[in-house]
């Protein structure tokens, strides 16, 4: 219980500097914009079958994780409290990897903890700050069934398995069907018909819409 | 109903049939068309409501992630069923999302209202709602309308084809009723037949000819049984007027006979009643002439015997003293039959006025009657004469009940033996008459002479002891019977005797008249 009320602080430490940083701040039209993000983050789940080791418990909450600079801030607020699946749905926030790293030398234990936690995600948004490291990042979940989730050009290509895209004013998303498969995670066919891009092989035979 | 009552028998078989079957075919008709409407919508509701639930699955994910155009794709499918001509699916808070027109002219096919759920029917479409449900969150609605044009040609199409069926069937059921009710109206028209047969021409020997076993059957045997028994009535009837003839004319002649007895006894009276009234005639002309006879006698007799008596005196006055004792013996003796003579005359004529000598009618008091008679009389010392009770007032010729009790006071003083006399005179009321009573303590009357001294010149004593005419008891007796009443008497020898005689209190009067009717007639 310690252990885990102490990495709480540090998790409010993180989002309190990240929230003052003048560059993470979003304007009117980006929040507006991230609301929508948050929205299809939620229906995300709703379309995705996890394998059942990730699902044992029916009463344990559903994880999303957000790894880097966070641009939600508090938009996640009002949908926070509606369950989806008949779970109730968490938010956790994470420092980057090269933050992890450098918290390494001083404790290695924390950092192990944090990339359990990280494991547990059951979707896992990266945010752009992580963009240099998005190949490590989902090498570290890849194995344990997690939706990562990115909105930054080329996140399809680092094995990411669903990217956002603007299609004029409306978000619009593509989807790596091979990399879910790798994640032994089922996207549903309706989902896959609303993606505008699919990605059917491992970074290449990439199929346009 | 008074129109089916006056039809024939066929007509109203063939009738109830036909309109039995027609409206149980109509009946059958409406309730297939009905039932098949409502199948045909049960049918629809499930069609549209099946599609409208596919829409909304293959629309959540569009909805979720707000890709209108993914939905008005998934609503095209909607072409492969052509009632369909109008799609629309809205957002969780109510807002048109993507919509589909069968052709673009029906913008107007929008629905009226919105609903979460539900059909209805309306403007010739059926109009579905559909949630829209993800993850038991409602986060849209689809709604689809539908064409129920087919559906009414359909009902059309139909009801004519029921129709003609039921046209067909109403022939095919008068073909077949108008053959088939000879079966049950044969066996009637031919029972009806034969009773208008019997009771136009009273031939009771006639039979209806039995062809089934059923009620008219049994019908047609009762029928016959009556038949049968009106035709031994009939029998009985004819034999009984027959005989009923010989007795009224056996009783006429017996009547007949009656009557002629009678009619010849009526007259055998009648002559008899002529002879009656010929000889109460003749009794009455005797009857009268021997009144006028007695009267003009005694009337006649007095003058001579007056003479008679005037020469008597004369001699004894003026031979007094030529006469001897012997003459002047005969001469007394002379003149005291000559005295009796003129007394027994005077009786008579006493008697023969009675009820030929009319007198006014007038009410008297019989105290004061009684006491003037008992003065007229003065009687001797030694006889008291008393009333012994109170006398009534009766109306009646004065002279005549004078002479009543003039003649009673007189005999009981004449005849008295005793040396103290005692007269009573007593008046009780019975039975609607006045009982008058004389009673004296005199010598008697044996009982073999009551009747006999009620007889003229009947005196019980000669005459040489006592004066006496032997009229006066006669005289009363007469005057009591004109008045309706009665006289007797009743007596003990040695102790005296008493007289009764009764006067009606009413009826006096009219018996008085009658009397005197009878015999001046």
């Amino acid at each position: 219980m310690r252990i885990r009320a102490y990495s709480l602080i540090v998790l409010a430490l993180v989002l309190f500097t990240a929230m003052i940083a003048p560059e993470a701040r979003a304007d009117s039209a980006t929040s507006s914009e991230y609301q929508v993000k948050a929205a299809f983050l939620y229906n995300f789940i709703k379309f995705v079958d996890w394998p059942k080791e990730k699902t044992t418990d029916g009463n344990e909450p559903i994880i999303v994780g957000i790894i880097g600079k966070d641009p939600f801030g508090e938009l996640f607020e009002p949908i926070e409290d509606k369950p989806v699946k008949g779970r109730k749905v968490v938010v956790k926030r994470f420092k980057g990897l090269k933050e992890l790293e450098e918290s390494r030398e001083k404790n290695e234990s924390e950092r192990h903890k944090q990339i359990d936690i990280i494991r547990k995600c059951h979707l896992l948004f990266i945010c752009r700050s992580e963009k240099t490291k998005f190949k490590e990042t989902i090498n570290l979940v890849k194995d344990h069934s997690v939706l990562t989730v990115a909105d930054t050009r080329g996140f399809l290509k680092s094995g990411g398995i669903i990217n956002f895209i603007m299609e004029g004013k409306k978000v619009r998303f593509e989807i790596s069907v091979a990399a879910a498969k790798q994640a032994k995670l089922g996207v549903r066919s309706q989902l896959l018909r609303l993606a505008r891009r699919i990605v059917e092989e491992e970074q290449s035979n990439e199929v346009e819409k | 109903m008074l129109v089916l009552q006056n039809m024939a028998i066929k007509h109203k078989l063939i009738l109830i049939i036909m309109l039995a079957c027609i409206a149980g075919l109509v009946l059958a008709g409406v309730a297939f068309i009905g039932w098949e409407r409502s199948t045909f919508r049960n049918n629809m509701v499930r069609n549209v409501s099946t599609q409208a639930e596919m829409i909304a699955e293959n629309c959540k994910a569009a909805l979720a992630f707000q890709d209108a155009e993914d939905a008005k794709e998934t609503l095209r499918a909607l072409r492969v069923e052509p009632s369909i001509i109008f799609g629309a699916v809205y957002t969780g808070d109510n807002k048109l999302f993507a919509t589909y027109y069968r052709n673009y002219a029906d913008i107007k096919v929008h629905p009226s209202g919105f609903q979460e759920s539900g059909f209805s029917f309306g403007d010739g479409l059926l109009t579905v709602f559909r949630p829209i449900v993800l993850d038991g969150e409602i986060i849209g609605t689809v709604c689809l309308r539908s064409d129920l044009s087919p559906m009414y040609a359909m009902l059309k199409r139909n009801t004519g084809v029921i129709i003609v069926v039921l046209f067909l069937s109403s022939l095919v059921a008068f073909l077949i009723s108008s053959r088939l009710q000879k079966v049950i109206s044969g066996p009637i028209l031919s029972l009806a037949e034969v009773a208008k047969g019997v009771s136009e021409e009273n031939d009771y020997s006639t039979r209806a000819i039995k062809h089934s076993n059923d009620e008219v059957g049994l019908l047609i045997d009762a029928f016959n049984e009556m038949l049968e028994q009106i035709q031994q009535r009939d029998v009985e009837l004819v034999d009984a007027k027959e005989k009923l003839e010989v007795r009224v004319e056996e009783r006429t002649a017996e009547l007949t006979a009656a009557n002629e007895q009678l009619t010849q006894e009526i007259a055998i009276r009648k002559k008899a009643e002529q002879r009656q009234a010929q000889l109460l005639e003749q009794l009455e002309k005797v009857n009268q002439e021997l009144k006028d006879f007695a009267y003009v006698v005694s009337h006649d007799l007095k003058a001579p015997l007056r003479g008679i008596k005037t020469l008597t005196d004369w001699i004894s006055t003026d031979y007094a003293d030529k006469l001897d004792e012997g003459g002047k013996e005969q001469m007394n003796l002379l003149t005291s039959r000559v005295g009796r003579m003129h007394n027994l005359i005077d009786g008579i004529l006493q008697y023969s006025r009675v009820g030929r000598v009319k007198e006014k009618q007038v009410q008297v008091n019989l105290n004061e009657l009684v006491s003037e008679v008992i003065d007229m009389i003065a009687p001797p010392e030694n006889i008291a004469i008393t009333v012994e009770s109170e006398l009534p007032t009766v109306e009646c010729e004065q002279t005549r009940i004078t002479q009543v009790f003039q003649n009673l006071l007189s005999n009981a003083i004449k005849y008295m033996d005793k040396p103290q006399g005692q007269i009573k005179i007593g008046c009780i009321e019975e039975n609607g008459f006045w009982k008058f009573s004389i009673a004296d303590n005199g010598p008697g009357i044996e009982e073999k002479y009551y009747e006999k001294i009620f007889q003229m010149f009947q005196t019980l004593l000669s005459r040489d002891e006592f004066e006496s005419t032997g009229v006066g008891l006669t005289v009363v007796k007469k005057i009591v019977e004109m008045y309706g009443g009665k006289i007797w008497v009743e007596s003990k020898v040695g102790e005296g005797s008493t007289f009764y005689f009764t006067l009606s209190k009413q009826e006096v009067r009219a018996k008085n008249e009658k009397l005197q009717a009878n015999i001046v007639s």
